[in-house]
C-alpha cells in the first residue's frame, strides 16, 4: 500500500515537473535566440547607445536603432498601466468579492469577453472613439490648455519640452495608444485580482470585516497584505503583456520612425518589429532582433526589482 | 503595509521609465526637435504661395544623397499609410531626403494594408495613402475629381521553386514555365514535377526533373501580390477565370487537395519556399532579388512564357520595364490616350498583367494624393501640400535613379514617372 | 458601435452570413462559421494542453525548485507574457510549424500533415503562449496555502503528490481564474495565429491537421486589405460580433456552472 503510494507519488511528481518543463523550453529556446541574434545585431548597428536613440535603420542603411519607438513604447506602456491598473483593480476587488451579485457576474462575463476580443479590434474602437472626441477635445480644453502653457511659459526651452507633452492632438497620438494599451491591460489585472479575493479564506474574510468596520476598510486596508503578491503579479503581467502589443496600436498611435511629440504619431518597438519582419532586407531584420532584446530587458529589470522589492517588504 | 510599498515601487518604476525615455528623447532627439507633425509648430506662413512651391519642385534636381543641400522653404513630417510592399523602399527615400535637407522633410510611413492606408486617406487621417491597387471603383466615383493617384515604383511578382535535383547551383538552368503551367500547378490538375507538360517545355532539365508531388504556396492574408499573381492567371488561363477568378484573397483549390501551403506576407511564402522540397510559391521580385543565392542553391526562379510574343522571360528590372512600357502603350491603343492622374486607374492595372512583351506578371504600387488639402480640411493646408510636392516630385525624378532605389525594386520608366509628376504638380494647398 | 460597423452586411445576408462556411470576398461569400469552429477547435485544445503544463509549471516552482530560484525563474516564465506576440508568430511559423510537421507526419508515419501552418500548429503556439498566464494565476494561489494547513496536510501522512492535489483543490478559485484568463487568451490572439493558422477560408473543417483560420486572425487576415471589397469591412465587424457572443455564452454558462457546483 505505501509502496504502491510512493510509486505514485514519484510518477505525479515527475509529471507535474515534465509538464512545467515542457511548457518552459520553448519559452526559454525563443528568449535565447532573440539574446544571441539581438546582442549580435546591436553591436553590428552601432553599439548600444547609437542602438537605443538613433532612428530605424532604411534597407540602404549601414547602421541605426530604435530610439524613437523606444520611448513611444516606454511612455504608452507607463501610461496604459497606471490606467489599466487604476480601472482593473478596482473591477477586479469587486467582481472577486461580490460574487453572488447578479452586477458583478455580469462584469466578470465582460471582463472575459474582453480577453478575447482580438486585440485589433480594441484598437479600432478607440480610433472610432478618437474619431468623435478630438475635434471637441482639441477646441474645448487641449487647445485654450496649450494656449495658456505658453503664455505662461513663453516661448522658452521648457515650454519646448511641454509642447511633447501637451497640445492639441493630431488623429494619430500617444494617448490614443495608451488608451487602447489600458484596455488590453484592464482584464488582465481584474481576472488576477478577483481570483486572489476570491481565494481570502472565509475567517479571515469575517475577520477583516469585524475590524475594519466599514466595507470599504476591509475590502482595501486589512486584506491587502494577503492578495498583495497576486495583485503585484497582475500588475507586472498586465504592464508585460501590454509593452509587446502589436495589434491595438496601429490605429491609436499609428507608429513613427522619427523622434516627433506624444501629440502626434508615435512610435512604438513592437510596431517596428512588425515592419521590420515584413522586409526581406538583413539591416531592418537586424534591428528588430535589437528591439526585441532591448525590450525583454527592459520589463526583465522591472519584474526582478519589483518582486525583490515585494519579498523584502 | 506592503501593498503601499508594492505600489510605491511600481509607481517608482513608472517614474524611471519616464525619466529614461525624456532623457533618451533628449539625447537623441534634440536634432529633431523642430519637426513637429502637429499644426502647432510648422511654420506656416508666407512661405507657400503658388510661386514658392515651384521653386520647391526645383530643388529636388539639385539633390544628391550624400551632401547637406540648401534646406527647403518649409519644414515638417508627413505621414503616409497602406501598402506593406512600398514601406522599405519609401523609408529609404524618406531617410535620404531627411539627410539631404537636414532633417527638414521627412515621411513617416507605416504598413497597414493598401485597403486600410485607403480608407486612412479618405478618413483624413493620413497626408497620403499607398496601395498596391488601384482606388476601387465605387470609392473612385464617390470622391472623383477630388484626389489624383500615380504609380511610384513597380512590383513584379516572381515564380520561386525549390526542387533540389534542378536546383540552379547543380544544373546551371532555370526552369521555364508558362501561365497554363502555374494555373494548373495551382489548381492541382499538375501533380508532380516530372509532369510531361513541364517537361515539354524544359527539354534541358527533362531527365532530371523529379516524380515527387508539387506543394504550392500562396499569401494566407489578402494582399496586392495575389491579386497581381491571380489577375494574371485569370487574363490568361480562361479554366482559371472560370473556377477560381482573381482577388486580393482566393478560394484555393490546391488547398482542398492536401498540397498547399497558407504563409503570411511575403517573407513568409519566401521562406515557406525555401524550407520545403518540390515546393512553388509566388513572391515579390525583391525577396528574391535579396535571397537570391539561398534560392539557388535549392532551386531558383522560373523564366516565364508571355502568351503574346511567345518569348520566355527571366525577370529583370529590364525586362519589367519593358512589360510596364508595353502594358501602357496598350492600354494608350485601347482607350485613345495615356492615363490621367485623375482617372480610375483599375483599367490601367487591369492591362498591366500580361503586356504585349516583356516579363508578363507585374503591377504598380500607387500614391495617392488630395487635388486640394485646404478644401479636404487638412490644418496647414499649404505646408503639407509643399512639402507632398517636393517630396513626390523628387521621389519621381531623383528618387527613380539607381543610388536611391532599393535593392530588389524597379524604378519607373520615365514616361509613367511623367504622369506621376503631372498628378503632382496639379496638388494645390 | 460593433453592430453598427457591421450593419451594412446583415442588412445584405441576414445573420445567414454566421452559417456560411465560405469566405470568398471576390464572389461576394462572406461566411463566418467555418472561423468560428477553427476559433472553438483551437482554443479547447490549446487549453487542453496549456492547463496541465501551467500547473505543472506551478507546482515545480513552488515544490520542486530551491526558494532563491523561484522567484528569478517565475520572473522569466511571466517575462515570455511580454514578448510581442508577432515574435511568437515568427517562431511558430520557423521552427514549430516544420517541428511538428515532421513529428507529426513520423508519428503517424505518412503525410497527414500536408503543412507546417495548420489549425494544430496554432493550437500548440497557443498552448505555449497562454501557459505563462494560467501559471502565473494558480502560481500566486499556490504560494498563498497557509502553512497551517500544509502542516495538516502532512500531519495526516499525505505523499507529495496528494499534498500537491489536496492545495490545489484548495486554491481552486486560481485555477479557474488562471483556466479562463487563459482560455479568452487563446480564442482572442490574432498576431500569432494569423501567422501559423494556415488561412484557409474557403472550407469548413475540423482536421486539425489542415490549413484553417479563426475569427481573430481572419480579422488579422483580412483587415489590411477589406476596404477594397464593399462589404468586407462589416462583415469582419459581424465576425468580432460574433466571437464576443459567442464569449459571452460560453462565460455566462461556465459561472452558472461554477457557482452551481461549488456553493
Amino acid at each position: 500500500m505505501t509502496s504502491t503510494r510512493k510509486v505514485l507519488n514519484w510518477i505525479g511528481m515527475g509529471l507535474f515537473v515534465l509538464l512545467g518543463v515542457a511548457a518552459t523550453i520553448p519559452l526559454f529556446l525563443i528568449i535565447i535566440d532573440i539574446y544571441s541574434k539581438g546582442i549580435d545585431a546591436i553591436n553590428r548597428l552601432g553599439g548600444l547607445w547609437h542602438f537605443l536613440t538613433s532612428e530605424p535603420p532604411s534597407p540602404l542603411s549601414k547602421s541605426g536603432g530604435v530610439g524613437p519607438p523606444l520611448i513611444g513604447t516606454l511612455y504608452m506602456t507607463a501610461l496604459g498601466a497606471i490606467g489599466g491598473f487604476a480601472l482593473g483593480f478596482p473591477l477586479g476587488v469587486y467582481i472577486g468579492e461580490m460574487r453572488r451579485e447578479k452586477l458583478a457576474n455580469a462584469a466578470r462575463v465582460g471582463v472575459n469577453v474582453l480577453v478575447e476580443f482580438p486585440t485589433i479590434t480594441i484598437g479600432l474602437f478607440v480610433y472610432a472613439v478618437m474619431g468623435l472626441v478630438q475635434d471637441d477635445l482639441n477646441r474645448y480644453i487641449l487647445g485654450p490648455v496649450s494656449a495658456t502653457l505658453k503664455a505662461a511659459l513663453g516661448n522658452s526651452v521648457f515650454y519646448n519640452y511641454v509642447s511633447w507633452f501637451v497640445g492639441p492632438l493630431d488623429s494619430f497620438n500617444a494617448y490614443a495608444g495608451a488608451a487602447a494599451l489600458a484596455l488590453v491591460m484592464i482584464p488582465y489585472v481584474a481576472l488576477i485580482t478577483a481570483s486572489a479575493y476570491a481565494s481570502v479564506a472565509q475567517p479571515l474574510r469575517e475577520a477583516a470585516y469585524g475590524i475594519g468596520g466599514r466595507e470599504f476598510n476591509a475590502l482595501f486596508i486589512v486584506m491587502r497584505k494577503v492578495v498583495s503578491r497576486a495583485v503585484l503579479t497582475a500588475a507586472l503581467i498586465g504592464t508585460a503583456k501590454i509593452a509587446g502589443e502589436t495589434a491595438p496600436l496601429l490605429f491609436t498611435a499609428f507608429g513613427n520612425n522619427y523622434y516627433a511629440p506624444f501629440t502626434g504619431s508615435t512610435g512604438a518597438v513592437s510596431l517596428w518589429i512588425y515592419a521590420a519582419s515584413e522586409t526581406p532586407y538583413n539591416v531592418q531584420i537586424m534591428s528588430a532582433y535589437g528591439a526585441a532584446a532591448v525590450l525583454l530587458t527592459i520589463i526583465l529589470i522591472l519584474f526582478i526589482s519589483a518582486r525583490i522589492k515585494a519579498i523584502h517588504d | 503595509m506592503q501593498m503601499t510599498k508594492t505600489t510605491t515601487a511600481i509607481i517608482a518604476a513608472v517614474i524611471v521609465i519616464v525619466i529614461v525615455a525624456v532623457i533618451a528623447m533628449w539625447a537623441g532627439g534634440t536634432s529633431r526637435t523642430q519637426t513637429p507633425t502637429s499644426a502647432t509648430q510648422a511654420p506656416t506662413p508666407t512661405t507657400t504661395s503658388p510661386t514658392q512651391t515651384v521653386s520647391t519642385t526645383q530643388t529636388p534636381t539639385q539633390t544628391t544623397t550624400t551632401q547637406t543641400q540648401t534646406t527647403p522653404s518649409v519644414r515638417g513630417v508627413l505621414t503616409g499609410a497602406g501598402s506593406t510592399f512600398i514601406a522599405p523602399q519609401l523609408q529609404a527615400w524618406s531617410n535620404i531626403l531627411e539627410n539631404a535637407t537636414g532633417g527638414a522633410l521627412a515621411v513617416n510611413y507605416q504598413l497597414t494594408g493598401s485597403g486600410a492606408g485607403i480608407s486612412l486617406f479618405l478618413n483624413k487621417k493620413v497626408d497620403f495613402g499607398a496601395s498596391d491597387v488601384p482606388m476601387p471603383e465605387d470609392l473612385y466615383q464617390k470622391y472623383k475629381g477630388q484626389f489624383v493617384q500615380f504609380p511610384a515604383i513597380i512590383g513584379s511578382i516572381v515564380i520561386a521553386y525549390n526542387v533540389p535535383e534542378i536546383a540552379y547551383n547543380k544544373t546551371g538552368k532555370y526552369l521555364n514555365l508558362t501561365s497554363e503551367i502555374i494555373a494548373l500547378i495551382y489548381m492541382g490538375n499538375i501533380t508532380q514535377w516530372c509532369d510531361p507538360r513541364i517537361k515539354a517545355i524544359n527539354p534541358g532539365l527533362a531527365a532530371e526533373l523529379p516524380c515527387k508531388p508539387i506543394i504550392a504556396v500562396h499569401r494566407s492574408e489578402a494582399s496586392g501580390t495575389t491579386a497581381g499573381f491571380t489577375l494574371y492567371l485569370a487574363k490568361t488561363v480562361p479554366q482559371w477565370n472560370e473556377t477560381v477568378g482573381w482577388g486580393l484573397t482566393v478560394s484555393w483549390p490546391i488547398d482542398k487537395l492536401g498540397r498547399g501551403i497558407g504563409a503570411q506576407g511575403n517573407p513568409r511564402v519566401a521562406a515557406a519556399v525555401l524550407n520545403t522540397p518540390y515546393s512553388i510559391g509566388y513572391i515579390e521580385y525583391a525577396y528574391w532579388a535579396v535571397n537570391k543565392k539561398e534560392f539557388d542553391a535549392k532551386g531558383g526562379v522560373a523564366y516565364i512564357r508571355n502568351d503574346n510574343d511567345g518569348k520566355y522571360y527571366f525577370p529583370t528590372e529590364e525586362s519589367v520595364a519593358e512589360g510596364a512600357a508595353a502594358a501602357l502603350q496598350r492600354y494608350a491603343q485601347k482607350y485613345g490616350a495615356p492615363p490621367a492622374p485623375d482617372a480610375d486607374w483599375n483599367p490601367v492595372s487591369f492591362e498591366l498583367p500580361n503586356p504585349p512583351k516583356g516579363y508578363p506578371m507585374l503591377s504598380f504600387t500607387y500614391i495617392l494624393l488630395w487635388k486640394n488639402y485646404t478644401a479636404e480640411g487638412y490644418p496647414d493646408a499649404a505646408t503639407r501640400a509643399a512639402l507632398l510636392r517636393e517630396f513626390f516630385s523628387w521621389v519621381l525624378t531623383e528618387g527613380q535613379k539607381p543610388g536611391n532605389i532599393v535593392e530588389g525594386y524597379i524604378p519607373l520608366p520615365s514616361d509613367v514617372a511623367k504622369i506621376g509628376l503631372e498628378a503632382v504638380n496639379s496638388v494645390k494647398p | 458601435m460593433f453592430f453598427i460597423k457591421a450593419y451594412p452586411i446583415f442588412a445584405r445576408e441576414g445573420f445567414a452570413m454566421f452559417l456560411q462556411t465560405e469566405w470568398d470576398p471576390g464572389a461576394q461569400k462572406y461566411g463566418v462559421l467555418q472561423a468560428l469552429v477553427g476559433t472553438m477547435l483551437t482554443s479547447v485544445v490549446a487549453i487542453a494542453l496549456a492547463m496541465p503544463m501551467a500547473i505543472g509549471v506551478a507546482v515545480t516552482i513552488n515544490e520542486v525548485l530551491p526558494s532563491r530560484l523561484r522567484t528569478i525563474f517565475g520572473s522569466l516564465v511571466d517575462l515570455t507574457a511580454t514578448m510581442p506576440t508577432v515574435l511568437f508568430g515568427l517562431w511558430g511559423f520557423y521552427v514549430l510549424g516544420p517541428f511538428l510537421q515532421n513529428a507529426v507526419n513520423t508519428l503517424a508515419g505518412g503525410a497527414v500533415m500536408t503543412s507546417p501552418s495548420t489549425l494544430f500548429t496554432a493550437s500548440v503556439l497557443l498552448a505555449i503562449m497562454v501557459t505563462p498566464y494560467a501559471a502565473a494565476v494558480i502560481r500566486e494561489g499556490y504560494a498563498l496555502v497557509p502553512k497551517a494547513v500544509e502542516e495538516a496536510i502532512y500531519g495526516v501522512g499525505a505523499t507529495r503528490l496528494e499534498a500537491v492535489l489536496l492545495k490545489l483543490r484548495y486554491v481552486i478559485s486560481y485555477v479557474l481564474g488562471g483556466f479562463f484568463l487563459a482560455l479568452g487568451r487563446a480564442m482572442g490572439e490574432t498576431v500569432a495565429v494569423a501567422m501559423v493558422v494556415g488561412g484557409n477560408y474557403a472550407h469548413l473543417t475540423t482536421n486539425l491537421f489542415q490549413s484553417g483560420i479563426t475569427i481573430s486572425s481572419l480579422i488579422a487576415l483580412q483587415f489590411g486589405n477589406a476596404r477594397f471589397y464593399t462589404y468586407a469591412e462589416p462583415a469582419l465587424f459581424a465576425a468580432a460580433l460574433l466571437l464576443a457572443i459567442f464569449g459571452i455564452a460560453i462565460n455566462t454558462a461556465a459561472i452558472y456552472l461554477i457557482q452551481k457546483w461549488q456553493p
